[in-house]
């Protein structure tokens, strides 16, 4: 078994996938013709954050392509669930179906396999295929531009991050967050606290207050509720957001890392539409240039000069700058990135180690 | 009744009825159905009210439901597959409440069972064909393990098992979390799941719809469990104990002994819940798969009024009403918080219809 489980390991270092190669093999996919695409979110549509930022996405494109896009929200990640949704949908002559979690990564994979004649769009899912893609956006752009934001606003230096669940997409915000605060505060450190839970207003409550308590006066965030950017409003502390603009909710809110779906699903749709679906192996994983996010930025206590530094490295970013360049050890000083080389993607996904700095719970 | 005095305008001559309830002795069967299907008038009645004003013609609404949500096989499918774990989730409420044991701890046994279960898989314990049967042993152990620190509070010190079942699913819960992102998180994708359970540690599939024998298991289960309760010496003890533990322990029924095994049982079952969904569904033990299993378990358990066969009829509604809050969604745009205002108004009518079959309801003016 550990046998097995090794080399696979290698054989799915993208991971992104779980890729089966063989399926990979089979014809391209045929054009759809006359586009109808339908979207099953996992949360409720108006969470404040990761679902409603693809609900967004959807009216916008509704206008966009001037066609109706409907959508069933609050399907559980359960394939009980999630395959009569879909099937109900292609039942109804949607061609496209787009979904919202990697608890659907399995049942899409299914669903890709029954209806070859169907495409799949699974935002944070994992499996791929001829007729599926998985997409996530390289968050760790944004975040890290957003905590050059945190870095710059800290007088402690004690900048807070009320994170979700601890495993690579996760893992390698916080990572970001503290080395775009180093960038411009080298003095900055970062306590993460992890819920255990993608929205729970509660314990983010509880894990703000306990970092505030603490002493850290600017709060980030990879939660999908806006709970710690309310909180660090009541406490007159400042904060960064995740998925979307998060000063709607919270004057703390300086910056936020923002999903821009709709830039990634327009030309995919298109090309879908025109027969030029390209299958991803690996799924795709989209940097800010290739519509998988940017950040809204920035709010008034932002200074001119700051927000100058933070848009100018935007820009780096945008040409081609990347996050996890080498020479990058972590907290325990283990070399994991080497001088001249770059983060491979297999290892983001897998990533469960922090650089120096970020203390947990 | 009040008498009108010839100088009053007649409109001041009011009736005031009071209802006066006497507890009924018996309930013919007629009546039961009866009451049931009013209660079940009168939920449609108000869905069909509630979605008009959403804006859903109400002649749409019956030609699609009729048309798109039962009348295919691929439908009848998708019901179907729901049906099988809130089965068992309702039976593994049912054989504790039916000993006065009130087991709140159901999402808990659910996940010790799928760990139990999983531990199995991902040793690679036993040859393979006997894998499957090995996993439901496991999940069956894990759950009854998970339920006896509260059997053992309530009996030996009388501690309240709604509050210790309750909290200890909350563990359980910090314990799956441990084990999907440490030891167990997937080798392949490096995601919060276990890894996929190989063909063999899956429940096999049926060859019609997406089922696989998770729903005929359910259903021997819970003709099973029919039997020993309506049929065997067991469960006219049970029924005993239940309604007078006192006097059952007087005339010499072995109260303590049928407790142990209703506990046990529950959580045995609860165990096996899990592994339905893990082996019989989703192939590998993911992070919330016994999200909701909890109410469905408790709600299924008291419309079915603790009758095995009770259960699995109200599964099944309970599973027409989950998709068909789906194809509402689908078809009418009709967002998912009135989905659920519909749910709950089916499920409160049919609830509130017991009251009708409890008490016999008389009007007396209050004069």
């Amino acid at each position: 078994m550990t046998i097995f489980r090794s080399v696979l390991k290698l054989a799915a270092v993208g991971t992104f996938a779980t890729m089966q190669l063989a399926g990979m093999a089979q014809a391209e996919f045929a054009a759809v013709g006359n586009p109808k695409p339908a979207v099953i979110l996992f949360g409720p549509s108006n969470d404040g954050g990761w679902s409603q930022a693809i609900d967004e996405a959807r009216q916008k494109l509704e206008d966009e392509l001037d066609m109706r896009i409907p959508q069933a929200e609050e399907i559980p990640e359960s394939a009980t669930a999630i395959r009569p949704a879909a099937e109900l949908f292609i039942e109804r002559g949607s061609n496209i179906i787009i979904g919202s979690a990697f608890g659907y990564s399995d049942t899409f994979k299914e669903l890709a396999e029954q209806y070859p004649e169907t495409v799949f769009i699974n935002p944070a899912g994992t499996t791929n295929g001829p007729n599926l893609k998985s997409v996530y956006g390289r968050t760790y752009e944004t975040q890290y531009l957003c905590g050059m934001v945190a870095g710059g606003l800290t007088k402690s230096n004690k900048i807070g991050f009320v994170a979700a669940n601890p495993f690579g997409l996760v893992n390698w915000t916080v990572n970001a967050y503290l080395m775009g605060a180093r960038q411009v505060n080298p003095d900055a450190e970062l306590s993460v606290v992890f819920t255990g839970a993608w929205g729970d207003p509660v314990k983010e409550r509880a894990a703000t207050e306990a970092l505030i308590e603490q002493g850290v006066d600017v709060v980030g965030q990879h939660v999908d509720t806006p709970t710690p950017q309310i909180v660090a409003a009541e406490h007159g502390i400042y904060g960064t957001g995740h998925h979307r603009d998060l000063s709607e909710f919270s004057a703390a809110t300086q910056c936020s890392s923002v999903w821009t779906w709709d830039r990634f699903l327009k030309p995919e749709i298109e090309k879908i539409a025109a027969g030029a679906f390209e299958p991803a192996p690996y799924g795709a994983f989209l940097s800010i240039a290739e519509g998988g996010g940017d950040i809204a930025c920035c709010g008034d206590a932002v200074s001119e000069e700051l927000k100058a530094k933070v848009m100018a490295e935007r820009d780096a970013i945008i040409a081609g700058k990347q996050i996890f360049a080498g020479p990058l050890s972590d907290r325990d000083g283990t070399l994991r990135v080497a001088e001249g080389e770059v983060l491979s993607d297999g290892d983001l996904w897998g990533m469960d180690w922090f650089v120096d700095g970020v203390t947990g719970q | 009744m009040t008498s009108a005095s010839p100088a009053a305008p007649a409109a001041k001559t009011r009736l005031r009825l009071v209802p006066l309830l006497e507890p009924r002795q018996s309930v013919a069967e007629g009546l039961r159905i009866g009451i049931y299907v009013g209660s079940l008038l009168l939920a449609v009645l108000v869905s069909v009210l509630l979605l008009a004003g959403a804006g859903v013609p109400p002649g749409d609404l019956g030609r699609e439901i009729m048309t798109t949500a039962f009348s295919s096989p691929r439908a009848l499918g998708s019901v179907l597959a729901q049906t099988a774990p809130l089965v068992v989730a309702g039976l593994a409420t049912a054989i504790a409440f039916r000993a006065n044991f009130w087991n709140i701890g159901l999402e808990g046994q659910m996940i010790l069972g799928a760990i139990f279960a999983s531990y199995v898989a991902i040793h690679d314990i036993g040859p393979e064909s006997a894998r499957l049967l090995l996993m439901a042993v496991a999940a069956a152990l894990g759950g009854m393990i998970w339920v006896a620190g509260p059997g053992l509070l309530k009996i030996r010190l009388g501690v309240n098992e709604v509050i210790t079942t309750l909290l200890l699913n909350y563990v359980a819960f910090n314990l799956l979390l441990h084990l999907l992102y440490g030891p167990w998180k997937d080798p392949v994708s490096a995601f919060p799941h276990t890894e996929q359970y190989e063909a063999f540690e899956k429940l096999p599939q049926l060859g019609w719809q997406n089922l696989t024998w998770a729903l005929p298991l359910s259903g021997l289960l819970a003709l099973a469990l029919w039997w020993a309760y309506s049929f065997s010496r067991l469960g006219y003890l049970v029924d005993l104990m239940r309604s007078n533990a006192t006097m059952a322990r007087a005339v010499g029924v072995p109260v303590l002994g049928l407790s142990v095994a209703s506990i046990l049982g529950s959580g045995a079952v609860g165990g096996l819940t899990g592994f339905a969904i893990a082996a019989g569904i989703e192939g590998r033990m993911t992070q919330d798969f016994f999200v909701g299993y909890l109410f469905s378990g408790v709600l299924i358990a008291f419309l079915g009024r603790n009758h095995p066969l009770g259960v699995v009829v109200v599964a099944f509604f309970m599973a027409v009403l989950m998709l068909l809050g789906q194809s509402l969604q689908v078809f009418f745009g009709v967002p998912s918080a009135l989905v659920q205002l519909i749910q709950a108004v089916f499920i409160i009518c049919v609830a509130a219809s017991e009251f009708f079959l409890t008490y016999r309801m008389h009007w007396r003016s209050a004069a």
